[in-house]
């Protein structure tokens, strides 16, 4: 079980990185939210796969699964949310004041494919 | 005998699961993935009560509950956005 | 205590100035020398237990885990500077009055004077080696402030800024050098660091240690080759100068010398080091103060010269040298302060600074050059003057340095010259500035100074006869008690006398002398010698250098920061995957002592759609909104996944994020290109594959070896303490609320920073919007379709029954603040899609912001209350109460945190959401309409 998930874990991540490695703000974005959703399962597992585990809620029964973990991974989800909405409305505000959604150092637009 | 019962549904829906990801592959139109999305919550609402039931446990409804309420939102969201292309107008 | 008072006394005075500079200037000069005058009493009031052989001590302890303490100490080196600095001090204190011009504030330059002040005699007090080390940082910064002082010449500030950049580096090598004797010894404190003398020039650091220290004093001195600064100091006023280059700044390179002489000589490493550097200072000096046409800059590079004496001296790792250092310290100061007032009489009177214009000042200022000529009779080392005994120590210490083997008569040659070299420069001030016919076109018409102008001068030449004439009555208690503290053991017996009979050293001050008046005469002939070289201005060559050095900088960031976010995350990857990188390859085995679970059918189904939603979003990125579909599966099961293992609150928030997330995306979306070209090269993307995959995989193996090895948690505690401590059942909740509810504060305050970011950087955007979509078909004319507007009409209450339900219930079951404020966030938001903007915002008229920042205050007004109690922040207190019909329920304050948290998590969200789709309706948040 464990080496299924780290290996999920690994192949999201490595998506995510692939996408953050392109040339447009868009993938970019999408790379960093599949990265992040990784990143959150990574940090999840920290605690330990509670295979059958109860919710960490006292009284429901032992074992319990870590809450810790998942309190920090909460609170990433969130934020993580927050993040990408300021990333993702910066592509706009580019897009918008510089006509370009690269991000590859190409200041120019020289594809546009639908016009202005 | 609620055992096997389980685990023949389980595996159904888990198979059912994988065609629609298959669908949502092959397409080849935007509403056909869509409804291949609409369709994995669904799905994934039954393996969440199954699982539930498996465990005996009702602390897995509210997840149920909101799949179902959210999946629809999300659905509204992309069927809004292939008419519309602005979702919110 | 009184001893704190010594350093504390100028560090007051500096304000003293400040708020009594619309006074007179008389008063104010009164004023500000009031407090200088108390240190210097109480540095009398302690000289006679220095004199006993006592050491006064003071320490307070202060950071005491870096060994840095407020220790001070009064021993006789201590006491011969304080001394030093405080009565010159004062004396400048009094000259500074008559020499600034009326345009010039004289209270600021007390106010850097006496900060300055207090910086050199923290430096001489200091009874431990990080403090001493603060304070002469100090000294670099508060002399950049006196050598700046007229900031608006372009001359003034760059030697202000050579000065501090020089100074200021040598002072980061002096930090390096005693942090190495910290780690040797262990101890800062000066007296654990004596005691463990031996130890350090044991030690193989030694050569380090001694390196680093050896450059902070060298650079604060002006030793060669770090003597290019001071030539350019003199753009201060000459107050500044005299202080600086007589008693202090300077000063505190030897004493350096001096303070570390104890634990660092004695070794053949230092004698080469110390006493070449000083040598080749001594005459490097010599020679530019013969050959420079401004009378300052004569002073200067002979002030040069003497430090590369007092240096040599210091090298020379005799005791006898040693105290003759410490001998011409005193002489050096008193003598080289007069004559700098003096040269700034000269050039207050006369206008100029120019030798070649002034001559025979003596008819008009008669009483000034007597005064000028004794000084520098005493610089050129003439009997019944101070100068005299300094150098002629110098000459008997010379002829006993051996460690040159056959060559070591090169020592007394060589000192010889630099006191021919000394006896010309010395005799060129005189006979040019004073004689030697008459003045050339002066701008002003010189007479004598003011009566009090000239006290300072009178005072400091007395002092060079008085030393001169009766140097055992004057000065030898305090000699011989700077000489115990800086030989740290008994004093060789010495006599001060004028007169040891006939004898080699005299012999080569007679030579000195006569050399010198030789010198002298044929001085036309070494300036025309002189003018084959090219003049080098340092400053330039200074500048030069540092912009050539913010050359290499620019360059080398170019070519990282090119604009292009790949090349960032390239390196950033690279990077990490070279630290993870070796940090795996150091682990022996991958996986740990754990047996992996198994795992059943459903598990693999669950990660082989993840996996391929993931693959899929990576590959179907160049059609976004596809790829966007995959994501949001890839959401889908990441939330199944929490649900699996048993983590609901995840689950249910990553359900309700994924689905904002969406949403947002697809918002953003419209604006944007709908499809990614085709740009990346088969070799970039095979590069991007590969990186990526490596990336993965140090991913996969990192959380595998993880999980297969015993983790120690700490959640035990909040599983124990989550019902008395925090008043609820579920974990994850307490957790967020009460344990570390500081967290969640600070997370909520950045979630409506976001909130407000977007807010802001929605404000005026243009952006162009596609008239069809992808595959060019034009949009659906029916806005709202009637169906949906219903269906989400009804899905509304219930979904805020839903939220209601799962905020109330979070504290004890899976549920909270978070998970509800995003429930109601979608829920509205489904009636902005369905309905518009328009209809909504008509119904549902709450202000965004407010409630996002009404959110925050809340929380953080939750934690406050607590101290209304006496609690710390944020302590959680609950009860039970009896409610009729409902029954027995449980309130707490956590409850109203989350509903802080709840209020931000809705305000921060619809704040994102309904802004963005305003972009488009008549009611977009810009204010032009375009």
């Amino acid at each position: 079980m464990e080496a299924l998930y780290a290996t999920t874990t690994g192949l999201l991540a490595a998506c995510g990185v692939y996408l953050t490695l392109r040339g447009r703000t868009f993938p970019v974005v999408v790379g960093l939210t599949l990265l992040s959703y990784s990143v959150n399962l990574f940090l999840f597992s920290m605690g330990g796969l509670a295979m059958h585990g109860n919710p960490a809620v006292v009284g429901a029964g032992t074992p319990a699964a870590d809450p810790l973990p998942q309190a920090l991974v909460l609170t990433a989800i969130v934020i993580g949310f927050a993040m990408t909405a300021f990333v993702v409305i910066l592509a706009m505000r580019a897009r918008g004041d510089l006509g370009s959604d690269h991000v590859n150092g190409n200041r120019l637009d020289v594809s546009r494919e639908d016009g202005k | 005998m609620l055992d096997i019962a389980l685990w023949i549904s389980i595996a159904l829906f888990a198979a059912s699961l994988m065609l629609n990801v298959f669908r949502l592959a092959i397409g080849p139109d935007l509403p056909d993935r869509i409804l291949a999305v609409d369709t994995m919550y669904v799905n994934s609402i039954a393996l969440i009560v199954l699982f539930g039931i498996q465990l005996n446990s009702k602390a897995y409804f509210e997840a149920a509950l909101l799949i179902a309420m959210l999946g629809f939102v999300s659905t509204v969201a992309v069927c809004k956005y292939l008419l519309r292309g602005d979702i919110i107008e | 205590m009184t001893l704190l008072l010594i350093v504390l006394l100028p560090l007051l005075g500096a304000l003293v100035p400040l708020m009594a500079r619309n006074l007179p200037r008389g008063r104010l000069a009164w004023l500000t020398a009031v407090a200088p005058a108390i240190a210097l009493g109480i540095a009398v009031f302690h000289l006679g237990d220095v004199f006993a052989g006592q050491t006064p001590q003071f320490h307070l302890p202060w950071i005491s885990e870096l060994g840095l303490d407020l220790a001070l100490r009064f021993d006789g080196l201590s006491a011969l500077f304080v001394l030093l600095i405080l009565g010159i001090g004062l004396l400048i204190i009094l000259y500074s009055r008559y020499y600034l011009s009326g345009e010039d504030s004289l209270a600021r330059l007390y106010s850097f004077l006496m900060l300055f002040m207090t910086a050199m005699i923290g430096i001489v007090m200091a009874d431990n080696l990080l403090l001493m080390w603060v304070f002469w940082e100090l000294t670099s910064l508060t002399s950049f402030l006196l050598i700046g002082y007229w900031y608006q010449l372009s001359e003034a500030r760059k030697g202000a800024r050579m000065a501090l950049t020089v100074t200021g580096a040598g002072g980061l090598a002096l930090l390096a050098g005693i942090l190495v004797i910290g780690h040797i010894v262990g101890s800062y404190q000066f007296d654990d660091v004596l005691a463990a003398a031996d130890q350090i020039r044991s030690s193989e650091l030694y050569p380090v240690v001694l390196v680093l220290v050896l450059l902070g004093a060298f650079t604060k001195s002006a030793q060669f080759p770090f003597q290019f600064w001071l030539p350019h100091a003199m753009s201060a006023p000459t107050p500044v100068s005299a202080f600086l280059h007589s008693a202090t700044m300077v000063k505190a390179g030897v004493f350096l010398l001096a303070r570390m002489h104890p634990i660092l000589s004695g070794t053949d490493l230092w004698f080469y080091i110390v006493s070449f550097t000083g040598l080749a200072t001594l005459l490097y000096g010599a020679w530019f103060a013969l050959m420079k046409q401004d009378l300052k800059g004569v002073l200067a590079f002979s002030t040069i010269s003497h430090l590369g004496l007092i240096t040599l001296l210091f090298g020379f790792n005799s005791q006898m040298a040693a105290v003759a250092g410490l001998l011409h310290i005193i002489n050096h100061a008193t003598f080289k302060a007069s004559l700098f007032m003096a040269a700034g009489i000269v050039d207050h009177e006369c206008g100029t600074r120019d030798i070649r214009k002034l001559n025979g000042l003596y008819r008009y200022m008669p009483h000034t050059t007597i005064l000028a000529m004794v000084a520098s009779a005493s610089m050129a080392g003439v009997p019944l003057l101070n100068g005299f005994l300094s150098k002629e120590m110098f000459f008997a210490e010379s002829l006993d340095a051996q460690l040159l083997g056959g060559l070591s008569w090169l020592i007394p040659a060589l000192a010889t010259l630099g006191g021919i070299l000394s006896v010309a420069y010395s005799l060129r001030f005189i006979h040019d500035v004073f004689f030697n016919g008459e003045p050339k076109d002066l701008p002003k018409t010189p007479h004598e100074p003011p009566r009090y102008m000239k006290l300072p001068i009178e005072i400091l030449v007395l002092i060079c006869l008085l030393v001169g004439i009766l140097p055992s009555l004057v000065i030898k208690d305090l000699l011989v008690s700077a000489s115990a503290s800086v030989l740290a053991g008994p004093v060789p017996e010495f006599s001060l006398a004028i007169w040891h009979g006939f004898n080699v050293p005299l012999m080569m001050s007679g030579i000195a002398l006569a050399g010198g008046v030789g010198v002298y005469a044929l001085r036309h002939h070494l300036y025309s010698f002189q003018r084959q070289f090219r003049a080098r201005n340092a400053l330039l060559v200074f500048e030069a250098n540092i912009q050539r050095l913010v050359n290499l900088a620019e360059r080398s960031m170019d070519s990282f920061e090119n604009g292009s976010l790949q090349r960032y995350m390239l390196w950033l990857l690279l990077t990490a995957l070279l630290f993870v990188g070796i940090g795996l390859l150091a682990v022996p085995q991958l996986s740990g002592e754990f047996e992996q679970q198994p795992f059943d059918a459903m598990l693999l189904t669950g990660a082989v759609i993840t996996g391929l939603a993931g693959l899929g979003t990576a590959i179907t990125h160049r059609k976004r909104i596809v790829s966007l579909l995959m994501l949001s599966v890839v959401g889908l099961m990441t939330s199944l996944a929490f649900a699996r293992f048993a983590a609901p609150d995840l689950a249910l928030t990553q359900l309700a994020v994924e689905v904002v997330t969406m949403i947002l995306l697809m918002l953003a979306l419209f604006f944007l290109p709908q499809r990614t070209p085709k740009e990346s090269s088969a070799r970039r993307i095979m590069r991007d594959v590969l990186l990526a995959s490596a990336f993965g995989v140090v991913i996969a193996s990192l959380n595998f070896a993880i999980l297969t090895r015993p983790v120690e948690s700490i959640s035990d505690f909040f599983m124990a303490n989550a019902v008395s401590g925090g008043g609820g059942h579920n974990v994850v909740n307490v957790i967020l609320v009460d344990f570390r509810g500081f967290d969640t504060l600070g997370e909520i305050t950045v979630l409506g920073i976001a909130g407000l970011a977007i807010f802001k950087l929605l404000n005026r955007l243009r952006l162009f919007m596609p008239s069809s979509d992808l595959d060019g078909r034009s949009w659906s004319p029916d806005r709202h379709p009637m169906i949906l507007a219903t269906v989400s009409q009804t899905l509304l209450p219930l979904a805020l029954l839903v939220s209601v339900y799962i905020f109330l219930r979070g504290h004890n079951e899976p549920g909270g603040g978070f998970i509800a404020g995003l429930v109601t966030a979608v829920a509205i938001i489904l009636l902005y899609i369905a309905r518009g903007v328009d209809w909504t915002q008509r119904w549902l008229r709450f202000p965004y912001q407010p409630v996002a920042a009404a959110g925050v205050l809340i929380a953080g007004l939750t934690g406050a209350g607590s101290w209304m109690f006496g609690y710390p922040f944020l302590t959680s207190s609950f009860g039970h109460f009896t409610i009729p019909v409902i029954g027995e329920i449980e309130l707490a304050t956590a409850l109203l945190f989350d509903l802080g948290v709840y209020l931000t998590v809705v305000g921060a969200t619809l704040m994102i959401l309904a802004n963005l789709g305003k972009l488009t309706t008549p009611h977009r948040p810009t204010k032009e309409k375009s």
